[in-house]
């Protein structure tokens, strides 16, 4: 596993009395209602995941699911009551608190949603903070600040306050703060949550702009799918404690785990995500490519697919570079991946004649 | 319900600690002293109207103009007033104990802060020491440190601390836990965290604590001056105690500059350090214009300012104040030898006290005066912080303090007697003569017999054996007060010629200044009436020959002693000893009869008086 940056083993965290117990009785299968009743709460159950270095990985889930607790325990802020945390071949959980410290000075940083800027601090102040904790020299300090508020479009603004800036700036200073300790694993707990939709989008573009340059590890905690979908390589889906789902935007998407993630992904814009590859029909019949008509690729979206497809009276061939056939897109797989539902198309009791329908006046649109 | 002896546990406890813990106690005696004694001596130093201008400049630093105006005005009324030298004492005093109460409480909150257990553990403690009446804590202060300014500084500090340690507890508490997981995920470690993160944004609510122990601390300073901690506190507790009412409110309004001053400093030092403060302060300039008002020096410019102005001070006070006036007689039987004399507001111990200050000083004695209530005048006496007292009510009045503290003491015998106490109505009320004449009569006297302070020994006697002896325990209640207050009561009914009894005894000044009767007491039902004695402390004779010889032959005639009251009594607070003097000088020879300078250097027992009339 050394391939992996960041890497955790069956991680339990139960808070309450006899921790060590509640894990076992997890172990053997208990719910976690069923542990709440003797006055524990389990907030993260069994969690076993790989994060790739310069990968974003999204852990996505509502309040309450442990989100927010499996992140703290990545780099030591809560220790775990069972499992491994494993870092570039550290395991964390063998680290003491003097070790543990200088991990989170040098090698690991993080990104709040409420900012958490120090109002006593300037701009440049709060950017250089993980700096002085490392004891870097004031001058060399500033000078590493100043370039990381630059790349994160603070340039300018070093010596304002915190509360002369607005939310979105402030939380580049946050980010520009975990960016200037030069940390190879940045973990951002529902970072952009607390900004307004436009800015939110803004912050999101920059930051895949900067990793395309950084190459950090990213852990990323939200509760919007959307920005899951975004931001992530890979996303993890919690619920109630549990990681109920990895994989990337797509197996989310086109193959969820369960209702659970499925009804998650209802409100998705699914256009933005799936491309042909995720929704095309490899099983081909060898006959769809013979005709003259538009043809796609693995990488065409989901809305040209739309658009291809309407102009089309049967199912649009994805061909591979090559010219090699891949699959086939159907209209009827389209059009039940923007409703909320896969399955088999449900017999119907009393076919009509479709011209008919649409002539005795809109019944059919009232049907379906 | 059984009676639970939890008071006899508590004296135990107490007796046990003066007995084992001595040596703790004397080291905090030691470095509260010093710290006092440090601070005032700096404070004395200069001219009180350089020290007012210095204090002016960090008013103007810290609040503005106007602010360092008025600060030097309060400051130079209050020596106006002649009150400057205890309002440096009372200063030093809130300081040393503000001091002492930030050292222990702010580390004490930082704990509670960081600690559930210790949190729970501190609270109700904090409860106990802040409700507790703070008189029932002075005895005991007293007791560990002796009377005067230790006993005050703990006392005010025990009062005080509460605040100190819950607003930083609270601070703490109130910064942003995301601000702090900040700090702790980026790898402070924990005490910076401490120091770089809760404890600057928890500053403004830690120096609104501040305020809080300074204010509360002052607020004691009356209280504490019942343990001779002297300065603005003991003057109004002399003055109250006297029924001075013009020195007390200019006693008062002494406390009430040095607290307004004090508090609106804290206020904005607050401001000043902590960076939010300044931060906000820095805001407001910019949106705000300049104005003259508003315009405070900078600190260089101030802090400039106040060394100037300090070293001026402090240059003057090299050629100042500070020669020492040394009255050279012929008569130096003392050599500088410091006594120290308490005294009850009562008229004659008032009368002779200051006798006796004349006296002593007159033959070299450096002499301090206290006015103290008498629980806590038997108790310094007792543990040797009182040299002696003149006017003890022996076997009666007194009897109980002579039951606790009688093995600690030296009788040095009476010097007056046999008094008598007694109830008194004004000659203006008719048919009144004896105790039974008041039977059957309460309504015309609203049932009330205005008695003295419930502590008194005649109080117990009067409600336990008087009143039922002459069954008037029904009709009457007995109104405890104070001496000065009944006889406030006794002036203001005299003066509307209402009908009024008072408790009193003889003999008193206010015979001869009102019109009073004496109700007769057929059954000798008040006893045979007490010897006023002086007592020393436990071996005071033995260090003092002369003065010891000088006490024990001590006495005086009923005419000397009211003509001696009557005399401090016109010359009004203040004016005692210049009283004594004149009275003396009326009297010739007396002097000499009562502090005879012995013959030693063979020039005959007369030069004694003729030391006296070198005033």
């Amino acid at each position: 596993m050394s391939s992996s940056r960041l890497e955790t083993e069956h991680l339990y965290k139960v808070f309450g009395r006899r921790p060590g117990d509640a894990v076992t009785r997890l172990e053997q299968g208990a719910d976690r209602d069923e542990l709440r009743d003797d006055g524990s709460t389990a907030a993260v159950i069994d969690a076993s995941f790989t994060v790739a270095p310069g990968e974003i990985f999204v852990v996505m889930g509502l309040s309450g699911s442990g989100k927010s607790t499996l992140l703290r325990m990545l780099n030591g802020l809560l220790e775990p009551t069972a499992g491994h945390v494993r870092f570039d071949g550290d395991d964390l959980t063998a680290l003491g608190d003097r070790e543990l410290r200088a991990l989170r000075a040098h090698r690991i940083s993080m990104v709040f949603q409420h900012f958490a800027l120090f109002p006593h601090r300037s701009v440049r102040e709060n950017a250089a903070y993980g700096l002085s904790v490392q004891g870097v020299p004031r001058a060399e300090r500033e000078r590493r600040a100043d370039e990381a508020l630059a790349l994160c479009g603070l340039a300018g603004w070093e010596n304002a306050w915190p509360d002369e800036l607005s939310g979105g700036m402030r939380q580049r200073v946050g980010l520009a703060r975990a960016l200037a300790t030069d940390a190879d694993l940045l973990l951002m707990d529902e970072s952009f949550s607390a900004l307004d939709p436009l800015i939110r989008r803004d912050m999101q573009d920059q930051l895949l702009e900067l990793q395309k340059t950084l190459k950090k590890t990213i852990v990323f905690i939200t509760h919007d799918l959307n920005e899951a979908m975004r931001l992530g390589d890979r996303i993890a889906v919690m619920r109630d404690g549990r990681i109920v789902q990895t994989g990337t935007a797509e197996d989310i998407l086109v193959r969820p785990a369960d209702d659970y993630v499925a009804s998650f992904t209802q409100d998705v814009d699914r256009s933005r995500v799936l491309t042909a590859a995720a929704v095309m029909d490899p099983e081909t019949h060898g006959d769809e490519a013979d005709c003259d008509c538009p043809t796609a690729t693995p990488d065409t979206p989901f809305t040209e697919l739309c658009a291809l497809s309407a102009r089309l009276s049967h199912p649009v061939a994805v061909l591979t570079e090559d010219g090699e056939l891949a699959g086939v897109v159907r209209r009827q797989r389209l059009v039940g991946l923007l409703g909320d539902r896969q399955g088999a198309a449900e017999p119907c009791d009393s076919p009509r004649v479709p011209d008919r329908a649409a002539l005795t006046g809109g019944k059919l649109t009232a049907r379906a | 319900m059984p009676r639970i002896r939890l008071g006899d546990r508590v004296d135990d406890g107490v007796n046990w600690l003066v007995g084992h813990m001595s040596w703790f106690f004397d080291a905090v005696r030691t470095v509260v002293e010093g710290l006092y004694d440090g601070i005032y001596a700096v404070l004395t130093a200069p001219e009180p109207l350089l020290l007012a201008g210095v204090l002016a400049v960090a008013a103007w630093w810290l609040r503005g103009l106007v602010a360092g105006v008025l600060a030097f005005a309060g400051f130079a009324l209050v020596d106006s007033m002649a009150l400057w030298d205890k309002a440096v004492s009372t200063l030093a005093l809130v300081l040393v104990a503000t001091l002492v109460a930030l050292v222990v409480s702010v580390p004490l909150g930082i704990w509670a802060a960081r600690s559930k257990a210790v949190s729970a553990v501190v609270r109700p403690v904090l409860d106990l020491l802040q409700t507790m009446p703070s008189t029932v804590l002075l005895i005991p202060a007293i007791l560990f440190f002796g009377m005067g300014v230790p006993a005050g500084v703990v006392a005010t500090l025990i009062f005080a601390l509460a605040p100190g340690v819950r607003m930083t507890e609270l601070g703490i508490r109130q910064v942003d836990a995301e601000l702090v997981e900040a700090a702790e995920a980026f790898g402070t470690p924990p005490r910076d965290t401490l120091l770089r993160v809760q404890l600057p944004l928890a500053l403004p609510t830690i120096m609104a604590g501040v305020n809080q122990v300074i204010m509360l601390g002052l607020s004691m300073v009356v209280i504490a001056g019942m343990v001779g901690t002297g300065g603005l506190g003991g003057a109004v507790n002399e003055a109250i105690g006297q029924l001075d009412i013009g020195l007390g409110f200019e006693a008062g309004l002494g406390i009430v500059v040095l607290a307004v001053y004090l508090d609106r400093m804290t206020g904005a030092l607050g401001a000043q350090i902590s960076p939010l403060g300044r931060r906000a302060a820095a805001k407001a300039r910019t949106a705000g214009t300049a104005k003259l008002r508003n315009h405070r020096p900078s600190p260089a410019v101030a802090l400039a300012g106040v060394v100037v102005l300090a070293l001026l001070a402090g240059g003057l006070g090299v050629f100042g104040p500070s020669a020492q006036t040394g009255r050279a007689t012929g008569t130096d039987v003392g050599r500088g030898k410091k006594i120290t004399i308490g005294h009850i507001p009562w008229d004659e111990g008032i009368a002779t006290t200051f006798l006796w200050k004349e006296l002593l000083e007159e033959r070299g004695f450096d002499v301090t005066t206290t006015q103290y209530a008498a629980g806590p005048l038997y108790t310094g006496l007792a543990t040797g912080q009182i040299d002696f007292q003149t006017d003890s009510w022996l076997p009666v009045t007194h009897a109980e303090y002579w039951k606790k503290y009688g093995g600690q003491l030296d009788d040095l015998g009476k010097w007056y007697g046999p008094t008598s106490l007694e109830l008194a109505v004004p000659s203006y009320v008719k048919g009144v003569d004896s105790l039974a004449d008041l039977k059957g009569r309460s309504p015309e006297f609203k049932g009330r017999i205005v008695g003295i302070e419930p502590s008194a020994g005649m109080m117990g006697l009067l409600k336990d054996k008087v009143l039922k002896e002459y069954g008037l325990g029904g009709g009457y209640e007995v109104v405890d007060g104070s001496t000065p207050a009944m006889l406030a009561e006794l002036e203001r009914a005299y003066a509307k010629k209402e009908p009024i009894v008072v408790t009193l005894w003889s003999t008193h000044w206010a015979y001869s200044d009102y019109d009073l009767t004496k109700l007769k007491d057929p059954k000798g039902a008040w006893g045979k009436g007490d010897g006023v004695h002086t007592l020393a402390r436990k071996g005071f004779a033995g260090d003092n020959p002369e003065v010891g010889a000088w006490l024990k032959d001590f006495s005086m005639t009923e005419k000397q002693l009211t003509g001696l009251e009557a005399g401090i009594q016109r010359a009004g607070k203040g004016g005692e000893q210049d009283a004594v003097r004149a009275w003396l000088r009326a009297n010739p020879g007396l002097a000499g009869k009562w502090a005879p300078v012995a013959p030693v250097t063979g020039s005959g027992g007369k030069s004694g008086a003729n030391g006296v009339s070198n005033n």
